[in-house]
């Protein structure tokens, strides 16, 4: 199934890219996403323990199940204001 | 009444305290946040905000929405600039309104935190010497 995995601020630098979409197996995890990201990106793991999660621009955990055409957004604490 | 806007322009303050004012509201509190000439004793030339416009949106109105409904506000307008912003200049607008003080400044103040710990907005400070993104939980 195609989901679009989107990154946000000192993520999308360390990354090199704001925007992507993947092909991935059905019932995927959030977290498998982020495990592919941090095992071609040293950098982007240390980041892990702060990494904040959203599905289709909602707050979700890590574990969330994937469905078909879902928006995952990986991004550092805010800062606005 | 509630209006929520994401804007690059800047704010028109005038023109956002005359919105939806009410004679039967007693109070308005307005909370302007201003982009600082210095930061942790470095020369800030401009912040560059990024967004997740969508998102922002979203987090937002539940934002808003929790405030109205928590401190009974009659009117709420939150407007959150992105892109560069300057020393000086506003980068965000709350304009809040009640009959009474107290729900007022409560719930101006309830909008701004929450905005810092929820709404997808990041800061890329930009120095006389380089430039980081920062972290409110830093």
């Amino acid at each position: 199934m195609r989901v679009k995995v989107k990154l946000f601020a000192s993520f999308k630098d360390i990354c090199g890219f704001a925007e992507k979409e993947l092909i991935v197996s059905e019932a995927i995890k959030v977290s498998e996403i982020v495990d592919m990201l941090i095992k071609s990106n040293r950098e982007f793991a240390e980041k892990k323990d702060t990494l904040l999660v959203a599905v289709n621009e909602e707050y979700c955990s890590l574990n969330k199940i994937l469905q078909e055409g879902d928006t995952i957004a990986l991004f550092p604490p805010v800062s606005g204001g | 009444m509630k209006d929520i806007f994401i804007q690059k322009e800047a704010v028109n303050i005038t023109e956002l305290l005359a919105k939806g004012a009410s004679d039967s509201d007693g109070s308005d509190v307005v909370f302007i946040g201003r982009v600082r000439n210095n930061s942790r004793d470095k020369n800030v030339t401009l912040i560059d905000y990024e967004i997740y416009p969508e998102m922002a949106l979203k987090e937002l109105n539940k934002i808003a929405d929790e405030a109205i409904e928590k401190y009974r506000l009659n009117r709420c307008i939150i407007v959150h600039r992105y892109g560069k912003v300057y020393p000086g200049e506003t980068s965000i607008v709350i304009i809040v309104s009640t009959p009474h003080r107290a729900e007022t400044y409560a719930g101006s103040r309830y909008i701004i935190d929450e905005i810092k710990k929820r709404v997808p907005v990041w800061k890329k400070e930009h120095y006389t010497d380089g430039s980081e993104w920062l972290s409110n939980r830093s």
